[in-house]
């Protein structure tokens, strides 16, 4: 609801674009000295429900201006515990990347991490929700910039009634992921079946476009993680929020997350 | 208690200190030609000069002096001074018209000397703005606009470029309270701010009190803009309007009984949807973008000492796109007041006030229909009275009684739709008030204007109310039947400003007041916004509080053509309102658990000088100025800039009468750019570049800069027609001022990051309008 209250202003602008040719309104790329507080641990934990391997992620953010190339933290120790007090000890697979091999995470079961690196010990831990299962994903013409058959891609799926759900998404378009998060609660939902579009203007899409979506159910603080990142997305005319580091589930303090979630995947081709 | 005992006796022992036999003169004062009341003309005794007063809301004046023989002087700006020889061997009526005034004339008329009121007054921190000059001020497209006007004064700054938004003094946006006829209109702007809902053919007076808030008024903590619209000719039928590049107005006036009574009817639309139907864009064809505005206004006066006046306010915006999605938004006023003359000392004034401002946001995609909507109701009865006591004292006394209704919000829904139907409670509150204030001219060279205000806030059922922790967890949860008082707020606020005459053109003034704010504004987008949401003072939301001091110089120079203020004020802010990281506000029942309280403080220097008079007139405003709040979770508490904090504001305002027939006019600013937070780090999160933070507001956006030029040509005079046309250029020299700078990957350069600048104007904006008026 939040998602689509916002994609009507989103809307507006797109409306009031003209207005914006009438008063010839522009944009810039501009300098700008931003201090640089670099160096910080970003945690990236992923415990998913899937078999196989799950990874850690440990890095350190890095200036503005700097490329795109993040610092591995490495020779850290990392750590994952069960619901059965099983202590499971990562192994560096590559550097600042961590593994374990898993049968797969359990619904309801809560995990906890431990990282010591440079003396400090960081501990998050994550529940992974119930499998909320992804009906289909379809493509349907777009209500916005629809000339040469531009197409929304839509996420069906039932929404279990009388639960707290959370859901992410993360589309590829021909494998490439889109720049934006998607995540959604039922807050305005339980127990509906939706169909969600996944807006966007990072890629346009048209028919013959390969797109794979991800459905993820989150517990509660990781929902909150991705609903603060998505608020801050939606800068620009219109409002957006006082931008932060979003509040997640480490102590102390780090950037980043741990979750446990739940995974599926479908591929499908724009026709 | 011991503040309000100390005042009401020193008004007691003032009310018994009457000597000599004195008679009391009363009257109203209009205008000549339309006989529309005039609202704060001068009223002066030649022979008596200290003795003056000054015409209320309605145009109504009463003075008080000794048996004799007097000259009375009658002045308003833009019109011609008038004088009468009175001779008061008793009480009676006198009812002056004056006649509005050529600007060219003016400067050989040596007679008409302007009034050094603004030096004399009490009153500090207000402005009053002349229409004149409102209509003379270039704007955007060519739209006269008060609210963009105000934001040319000290002490008053604009949201961002282009918005109507503007905070006074270091306050937020919801803390300024804007009447229209009395009623408050909850979102004074069109189009995400683009244009204020005020139009200005409709408009009569402007007042603004950013400081010294006389106790009549309450409710806000920052500022009152006093709007009064036009009552309409009482004297002929005129037909007058404008067609203008986005918009056309028209406006109909006229007596209903000629000098009784009268009404004025004015509307505007905009038409910007037109081009859309051009468009070969499908999108834009089907798109619907529109806003209107309806003032309309009547009076009837039944004899000397009764009258009637209706008058109300309407306004939408719409927006949407066939089969895809609807939206509307706007405010509705109305105003019924009854005034009555008890003897030529004692004025009242009754009034029955209507407020609403409503929003509807619908989806019509089968799959995802909805329909959301909130809407907020006041219903306000108020009395106000005014006595000349004819012993140096202006009493001004009054209560009202005002009730909310709040509807936060509703979503219904088909059974097809992805979303619930859902349904948050309403809420209900009265907040009452009674006031009383006294105008204590205490000597020739001082005078008083001290009062205190009372305002109570009662939160009340019927639903379900709950406290929060700090984190947001529900500690308690209790239900309350309908009608039951959930929660009392009592509040006393003083108010009191004294001038000191120097000498005639000299003063120095110095005032303290005492606000509180019942009524929040919800929003975590930076501008504004229809889905703005409004809460009343709770369990968990506590009265905002203000206490403000000023002092300053005002001086008047070359025979009071040339006005010059120096002010300095500091202002305390409690229990201010910031929400948590992640808040979902729209429709939310436990919107209250997602806010977080701190304090704030503003102070700065204000220096304003103004040329009032002649054919060259104009202003040069200037303000420095420092806005800080503090939060606990914000950095580490300690004191932060504000996003309206802005060091350095600048505005110059001219305005030229080359000949009868062309005015040129022109205004510049300058502001030092908004607090803002820029990231400080990146890293890479679920495949995103992700940006990192240290603290809020810590960086400043590029400062901003523009000219606007206008100019107006007066068409040839003729009896029953005249036209006239504005040309306007917004933005002369197509400064690019920044609107949102935001972060992205890089488009250009791989794996890198860059800073995107966005302006709305990114060149200059002409504007055309032309004005035609039938009589």
């Amino acid at each position: 609801m939040m998602n689509n209250v916002k994609k009507i202003i989103h809307n507006y602008h797109i409306i009031l674009t003209v207005f914006a040719l009438i008063t010839s309104s522009c944009t810039k790329v501009i300098d700008l000295k931003l201090n640089n507080a670099a160096g910080q641990l970003v945690i990236e934990g992923n415990i998913t429900n899937i078999s196989g391997a799950q990874y850690i992620k440990l890095s350190k953010n890095v200036p503005f201006t700097n490329t795109n190339t993040y610092p591995p933290v490495t020779g850290a120790y990392v750590s994952v515990i069960d619901q059965n007090g099983k202590n499971h000890f990562l192994t560096e697979v590559s550097p600042g990347t961590y593994s374990f091999n898993t049968s797969g995470g359990i619904a309801g079961n809560t995990y906890k991490m431990y990282i010591q690196v440079n003396g400090q010990t960081y501990q998050a831990s994550s529940t992974m929700p119930a499998t909320v299962a992804l009906d289909s994903v379809t493509a349907q013409n777009s209500a916005f910039k629809n000339s040469n058959n531009r197409k929304d891609i839509v996420v069906h799926y039932q929404d279990p009634s009388g639960i707290a759900n959370q859901y992410r998404f993360v589309m590829y378009v021909n494998n490439i992921q889109i720049k934006r998060v998607y995540t959604f609660d039922d807050e305005f939902s339980d127990g509906k079946y939706l169909s969600l579009i996944l807006n966007q203007n990072d890629i346009d899409i048209y028919p013959g476009d390969t797109v794979t979506v991800e459905m993820q159910g989150l517990d509660k603080p990781i929902y909150q993680y991705w609903f603060t990142l998505m608020q801050q997305q939606d800068n620009g005319p219109g409002g957006s929020v006082t931008p932060s580091n979003p509040p997640n589930n480490i102590t102390p303090d780090a950037l980043g997350y741990f979750s446990a979630h739940t995974t599926q995947s479908e591929t499908i081709v724009v026709r | 208690m011991f503040k309000f005992s100390i005042l009401f006796s020193l008004l007691f022992t003032t009310f018994y200190s009457f000597g000599q036999k004195k008679f009391t003169i009363s009257g109203t004062i209009k205008d000549e030609a339309t006989g529309e009341t005039l609202i704060g003309a001068t009223i002066r005794l030649k022979e008596l000069p200290q003795n003056s007063t000054a015409t209320n809301s309605y145009g109504f004046y009463s003075l008080t002096a000794p048996r004799n023989d007097y000259t009375l002087l009658i002045s308003y700006t833009g019109y011609e001074t008038a004088s009468r020889l009175v001779s008061l061997t008793q009480s009676h009526t006198l009812n002056i018209s004056l006649s509005a005034k050529n600007v060219l004339k003016e400067v050989v008329i040596s007679s008409n000397k302007p009034n050094n009121d603004n030096v004399a007054s009490p009153q500090m921190g207000a402005e009053k703005l002349n229409m004149t000059q409102i209509n003379n001020v270039p704007v955007l497209l060519g739209e006269k606009d008060i609210l963009k006007t105000i934001t040319l004064l000290p002490g008053i700054k604009s949201a961002s470029e282009g918005n109507t938004g503007f905070y006074v003094r270091g306050g937020a946006s919801d803390q300024n309270l804007i009447l229209l006829d009395e009623a408050t209109v909850y979102n004074a702007s069109h189009l995400f701010g683009f244009f204020s809902t005020f139009n200005s053919d409709a408009i009569k007076d402007v007042s603004i009190y950013k400081g010294g808030m006389p106790a009549e008024y309450g409710g806000r903590l920052s500022s009152v803009l006093d709007i009064k619209m036009n009552e309409g000719n009482n004297k002929d039928y005129t037909v007058q309007g404008g067609l203008g590049l986005i918009s056309s107005r028209l406006k109909i006036e006229g007596p209903i009984i000629k000098d009784k009574g009268s009404f004025m009817i004015s509307a505007r639309r905009t038409y910007i949807d037109l081009f859309f139907k051009a468009s070969s864009d499908t999108t834009l064809k089907g798109s619907t973008l529109y806003f209107y505005d309806l003032n309309a206004k009547a009076n009837y006066h039944f004899d000397d000492k009764n009258a009637v006046y209706l008058s109300g306010y309407f306004g939408k915006d719409v927006l949407g796109l066939k089969n895809t999605f609807g939206t509307n938004w706007g405010n509705s006023t109305g105003t019924l007041r009854f005034n009555h003359l008890f003897n030529n000392r004692l004025f009242s004034n009754t009034s029955l006030v209507y407020s609403n401002y409503n929003y509807v946001i619908q989806s019509f995609e089968s799959n995802d229909n909805f329909k959301a909507t909130s809407k907020i109701t006041d219903i306000n009865l108020k009395e106000d009275l005014q006595y000349s006591m004819g012993n140096n004292h202006t009493l001004k006394f009054g209560v009202n009684i005002l009730h909310h209704s709040i509807a936060p919000g509703d979503i219904t829904t088909s059974q097809a739709s992805s979303f619930n139907s859902k349904h948050v409670e309403q809420r209900y509150g009265f907040e009452n008030a009674a006031y009383v204030s006294d105008e204590w001219r205490a000597s020739d060279k001082l005078t008083i204007l001290y009062g205190l205000r009372l305002s109570d806030m009662m939160l009340l059922g019927p639903g379900t109310f709950k406290t929060y922790d700090a984190a947001g967890n529900t500690l308690t949860s209790a239900t309350y039947g309908s009608g039951a008082i959930v929660k009392n707020y009592f509040a006393l606020e003083p108010r009191i400003s004294a001038s000191y005459m120097l000498d005639d053109e000299n003063s120095i003034k110095a005032s303290y007041n005492r606000n509180t704010q019942n009524i929040h504004l919800l929003s975590n987008s930076t501008s504004s916004s229809p889905t703005d949401l409004y809460v009343l003072s709770s369990n968990n939301i506590k009265p905002e509080i203000a206490d403000q001091v000023s002092t300053g110089l005002f001086k008047n120079f070359k025979d009071n053509t040339y006005e010059f203020s120096a002010e300095v004020y500091y202002k305390w802010l409690q229990n201010q309102i910031d929400y948590k990281d992640g808040a979902q506000l729209i429709v939310n029942q436990d919107v209250e658990s997602l806010l977080t309280y701190g304090t704030g403080r503003a102070y700065g220097l204000e220096l304003f000088l103004k040329k009032k008079y002649g054919r060259f007139n104009g202003w040069i405003g200037y303000t420095l100025s420092r806005t800080e709040r503090k939060f606990n979770a914000i950095n580490n508490g300690d004191y932060y800039p504000a996003t309206q904090d802005r060091t350095h504001d600048l505005s110059v305002v001219g305005i030229y009468s080359i000949t009868k027939r062309w005015t040129l006019s022109s205004t510049f600013i300058y502001g030092t750019g908004n607090a803002v937070t820029y990231p400080t780090g990146k890293y890479n999160i679920g495949g995103l570049t992700t940006y990192s933070y240290s603290g809020r507001n810590g960086y400043r956006e590029p400062s901003t800069n523009r000219l606007d030029i206008g100019a107006t040509l007066e068409g040839k005079e003729h009896k029953k027609y005249h036209s006239s046309w504005t040309f306007g250029i917004y933005n002369v020299y197509g400064h690019k001022n920044p609107y949102t700078i935001t972060f992205r990957d890089s488009k250009t350069v791989p794996n890198t990051s860059e800073a995107v600048e966005t302006s709305i104007f990114g060149t200059a904006i002409p504007s055309i309008t032309w004005n035609f008026k039938f009589q």
